[in-house]
């Protein structure tokens, strides 16, 4: 008997039962694929660093002159337990040619490496190791390793110094250290013997060469505080700070995760409608089964088995989606990472059991009005006797409004807590796009180039080439030489300007006895007081100094404190004055006075060549002259403020991918949603229907009342998102700034016209669609029908 | 008198199951102008389903039913959609109302929808009022469906039926809901809409109703038995011996 009233009920209620069993299916493939990328992005850190033979320490140092002081600090420092030093030559994007034509463009200097000197294991595509690149052939890694810009097979020229050579592209690597984007330096493999031939040549030797060291201690603080002094260190830090830059895989895993738990809770709210629904139609049969004598738990087993049933088939068909889903949306991520998560499979399933966990405990939660129910309400048509309390809440006669948009508007009014559900998922579905929206036009604002550690400049020339010529060479003018030379062809080509650059510096600090080295920033043709600062007041003077707020956190210090830096071989207290937020080195920077005499050979890295006009000219000016000085310098490095932006935070792509995701996910939502409510008031409203189709009313009239009802919504929606959208922005984003090393300070690009224009009428568009084309089904109801009405 | 309903052999047959079942057989009658015609039956004898065919509510199978020298078979769901709007006026046994707006709205919304009548929502709503105060329930014009009695809300759809001032309003035991008082009270109303003119059809089982009207329609198994004629009356005493006179004819005819 049971079984026969489920069988009926999934028969007579098919296109509701068919939309819950498709948000069922959703749910559960979100969840699935969600929480398993989650595992697999999480676990996947570790499991890659392990396999791959990652050290605790790694210090990247450049053989100047031959010579490299950071190599002699870690074979003398006591707390090394295991040096593993790999051999590497830099290479800059210049000379990799294809066809005499530059190959690819990349910032920072690429990494040589020799497959015979290799100290990590390196793994294709398919996660297999790679242990020999037969002479004449290359791997390559990270920015190459990009199907868009290189294809195997490609056939490269590498020159340094006038060596040669030619090498066919055999495949693409990932490499745990500078595979991930935010790494910038492309690893190249190559044969043991060609790479001799480039270090035969001795101007190579002495300019281009240098080494990873892999370091493995059992006492990181104390190895840390070893190493604090050593000297012409590129690059020197900890595991765990490799382990960051794969955060930025973990955001888009993150914002699906959100983007699961928005959908998994709309489904909820869609089957507590569906249940609340199901139970108010079925007043009539319920009353009849009490009066009959059926308990009310076994009048709630039958809803749950029915719900339990459409729960088990949806996690089922939702379990299997999520495996292509999820392995759709790893695609991305495991391009660049070696992923070990075995638990898939359990995971997996454990999720989608969870959805069909929740989906029956809330229809238990739901089916207490079960109880309330009784026989007397087969015979009174579900009326209490209770007064009725609805109240319109518009007057038509007083309304100047349209027939069908005022009858549209005053449902809405009228019955909130009926379009509750369905206001709240618009909503959610809005500041999902919205916050990713705002998130990928920040990030490639000018919004955000204080965090890069620069002035606001006009121009910024991004030269990894003069860069290398000035750091490399032992003559301390070249860089003021080079910046002279910028000055004087801006001067020739009737723009003149002024020509600065920011040079990163590693030095020794000292505070509280603890020894440590930070990354340091200095322009000396700036002023301190030309940056942006969070707390406290710029360095004013020699001795003064500003971090970021995770430094001070690292070394538990505070604005007002001394530190010691020793700079030029000389240690000093300087004083610190002020916090910043930054992206340079993940947040751990510090910047010192324009007048701390720093030789800029010992600069460890720079950023582009920044160009301010004399004459302060108009964006226009300045995007005209990019396109000369593009000519003059044989460049296409360069950029006004956004574009040095995009290009730094090197971001925007993920983000852009994600946003396009949630839009195409919230579309499918919105417009499912859409069905199974439109359908859902029909069915409820068929009486209604048929009384206005029995006064005059067309059905295109009802369809359009019906479809008004969701724009009225779509409107409402867009408010509440348009006013919500910076505070869920900043609630959701500013923890992934955090990560990448802006801890505040940001002000979101919110655009207007994408806000409260564009994605909402994208979202509008699926729902009147879908809400029409369902509301066509209000056709068929017939005024004679009107004896549904309740 | 003009003719203002001419049904000629309608049929309408309805297939449940594969079985076919012929509610109406060939039916004719016509109602003329100004008149007031009761259509009485047994139950399941197809009255309603003659209501509902020849108001245009439901498609007819076979026949034709020509309103007001429009041929309904011919006209599509929106012409006959306006027809219902702008010429027809219907009640109902249950007081079907729009449970989101007040009596006021509910009586003028079918007048938003006209475009008969150009006229402003203010000139729409003086006329609502004016309907309501001619009915007795000018009090309840602000109150919602729940809070009038069932008196006062069948003469508030007696008001919406009459909003577009229809040439014939359609009623399906206007009274079967109410209790004798409100009876009587709905039934009053209806006389004296006729008397002003209104064309009026109505089925009912109450030979007290029927007894109002001037034509009395008897159907039996979906065709008409037979008619009898009341004519008019001037006093309320005269409606014992119609009611009388309808009695005996109904015993006549198997009631």
């Amino acid at each position: 008997m049971f079984f026969r009233i489920l069988k009926n009920d999934l028969k007579r209620k098919k296109i509701m039962n068919t939309v819950l069993l498709l948000f069922v299916i959703m749910s559960a493939m979100f969840a699935s694929s969600s929480v398993n990328n989650m595992f697999s992005v999480y676990g996947g850190i570790d499991y890659f660093c392990d396999k791959a033979g990652m050290s605790d320490y790694v210090v990247v140092a450049l053989r100047t002159g031959g010579e490299c002081p950071a190599e002699k600090a870690i074979d003398e420092a006591p707390s090394v337990k295991e040096n593993r030093r790999e051999d590497i030559l830099f290479i800059a994007s210049k000379n990799i040619k294809k066809n005499g034509k530059k190959y690819v463009d990349f910032e920072n200097p690429g990494v040589i490496t020799s497959i015979d000197d290799a100290k990590l294991t390196y793994f294709n595509r398919n996660d297999e190791e790679i242990t020999e690149v037969p002479k004449g052939h290359i791997y390559v890694g990270g920015l190459l390793a990009d199907e868009s810009k290189t294809h195997i097979g490609d056939t490269v020229t590498l020159e340094m110094e006038g060596v040669e050579q030619e090498f066919v592209l055999d495949g693409y690597i990932k490499d745990v250290l500078f595979g991930s984007p935010y790494m910038g330096n492309p690893r190249i493999l190559m044969n043991g013997s060609d790479v001799e031939k480039y270090l035969e040549k001795e101007e190579i030797r002495l300019s281009y060469s240098g080494s990873i060291n892999y370091i493995f201690t059992d006492d990181l603080k104390s190895l840390k505080k070893d190493l604090s002094d050593i000297q012409g260190a590129l690059f020197a830090n900890e595991r765990s700070v490799f382990k960051l830059t794969y955060m930025l895989d973990m955001i888009t895993a993150g914002l699906l995760m959100i983007v699961s738990i928005c959908l998994i809770l709309i489904s909820f709210a869609m089957l507590s409608f569906t249940i609340k629904f199901t139970l108010s139609e079925d007043f009539r049969e319920i009353g009849v089964m009490k009066a009959v004598g059926v308990k009310t738990s076994a009048i709630r087993g039958l809803y749950l088995i029915k719900y339990l049933f459409i729960s088990c088939v949806g996690a089922v068909i939702g379990y299997f989606l999520s495996i292509p889903f999820g392995a759709f949306l790893l695609k991305s991520v495991s391009e660049r990472m070696v992923l070990g998560n075995d638990d898939n499979t359990l995971i997996g399933i454990v999720s989608a059991i969870a959805v069909v966990v929740i989906i029956v405990s809330f229809c238990y939660g739901c089916t207490r009005s079960i109880k309330k129910l009784s026989p007397i309400d087969a015979v009174r048509n579900g009326e209490t006797g209770e007064r009725y309390q609805q109240k319109s809440a518009l007057k038509l006669s007083k309304s100047k409004l349209p027939g069908n948009l005022f009858l549209a508007l005053n449902d809405v009014l009228s019955k909130p807590k009926q379009y509750i559900s369905m206001l709240v998922t618009f909503t959610v579905c809005l500041l999902l796009i919205t916050m990713l929206a705002n998130t990928a036009n920040t990030l490639v604002s000018e919004r955000l180039l204080f965090l890069m550690g620069t002035t606001y400049s006009d121009v910024f020339y991004a030269s990894t080439e003069k860069i290398m010529d000035a750091m490399g060479s032992t003559d301390e003018d070249v860089l003021n030489k080079t910046i002279s030379d910028i000055e004087d062809d801006l001067k020739e080509n009737g723009m003149p300007g002024k020509v600065h650059v920011e040079l990163m510096y590693t030095i020794p600090a000292e505070f509280k006895n603890e020894k440590t080295q930070i990354v340091m920033q200095q322009c000396k043709r700036t002023k301190t007081t030309d940056y942006v600062y969070s707390e406290g007041t710029a360095p004013l003077y020699e001795n003064e100094v500003a971090f970021t707020q995770q430094i001070l956190d690292d070394l538990g210090a505070s604005i007002g404190d001394k530190i010691t830096l020793e700079i030029g071989g000389e240690k000093k207290d300087y004083l610190i004055t002020a916090t910043f937020s930054s992206f340079n080195q993940l947040g751990r920077v510090g910047r010192l006075h324009q007048d701390v005499p720093l030789n800029d050979t010992d600069a460890s890295s720079a950023h582009a060549f920044q160009i301010d006009f004399d004459d302060d000219p108009s964006e226009e000016v300045i995007n005209e002259r990019i396109l000369k000085l593009k000519d003059v310098f044989d460049t296409d490095k360069i950029y006004n403020k956004a574009e040095y932006v995009d290009i730094s935070t090197n971001s925007a792509t993920a983000v852009n991918y994600a946003k396009n995701l949630v839009l195409i996910i919230a579309v499918i939502i919105a417009a499912l949603v859409s069905v199974l409510m439109e359908r859902s008031f029909i069915s409820k409203e068929t009486g209604e229907i048929a009384l206005m189709k029995a006064i005059g009313f067309k059905s295109r009239s009802v369809s359009l009342q019906h479809t008004l009802r969701f724009v009225v919504l779509m409107v409402i929606a867009t408010a509440v998102s348009g006013i919500l959208t910076v505070p869920f922005t900043r609630l959701v984003c500013d923890r992934i700034f955090a990560i990448m090393g802006a801890l505040s300070g940001i002000e979101y690009n919110v655009k207007p016209l994408e806000v409260f224009v564009i994605y909402p009428v994208i979202l509008s568009a699926a729902v009147v669609v879908s809400t029409f084309v369902t509301s066509l089904y209000a056709g068929t109801v017939r005024p004679e029908d009107m004896g549904n009405i309740e | 008198m003009k003719t203002v309903i001419d049904v000629k052999d309608l049929c309408k047959t309805y297939v449940v199951n594969k079985k076919q079942n012929n509610v109406l057989r060939n039916v004719n009658f016509s109602i003329d102008e100004g008149e007031m015609v009761a259509v009485m039956g047994p139950s399941g004898s197809g009255k309603s389903t003659l209501l509902y065919t020849v108001s245009g509510m439901d498609r007819m199978t076979a026949g034709s039913v020509s309103f007001c020298g429009k041929e309904l078979s011919a006209l599509s769901d929106n012409e006959m959609a306006d027809v219902r709007l702008d010429d027809m006026g219907f009640i109902f046994q249950q007081m079907y109302m729009m449970k989101n707006l007040s009596i006021l709205d509910n009586i003028i919304l079918p007048a938003v929808k006209s475009k008969k009548a150009k006229e402003s929502r203010a000139f729409t709503e003086k006329r609502g009022r004016a309907l309501m105060k001619k009915l007795g329930i000018e009090d309840t014009a602000e109150n919602d469906i729940n809070e009038v009695s069932g008196g006062q809300l069948q003469r508030a759809c007696i008001c919406r039926s009459m909003i577009n001032s229809p040439k014939v309003i359609f009623a399906d035991e206007p009274t079967g809901a109410l209790n004798r008082t409100a009876s009587d009270e709905v039934m009053c109303e209806m006389v004296k809409l006729n008397r002003e003119g209104t064309t009026v059809m109505l089925v009912t089982h109450d030979a007290k109703v029927a007894a109002k009207c001037s034509r009395v329609l008897y159907i039996v198994d979906g065709n008409i038995q037979g008619e009898y004629k009341l004519g008019s009356y001037e006093k309320a005493e005269d409606l014992r011996d119609r009611e009388r006179n309808l009695n005996n004819w109904l015993m006549e005819m198997g009631w």
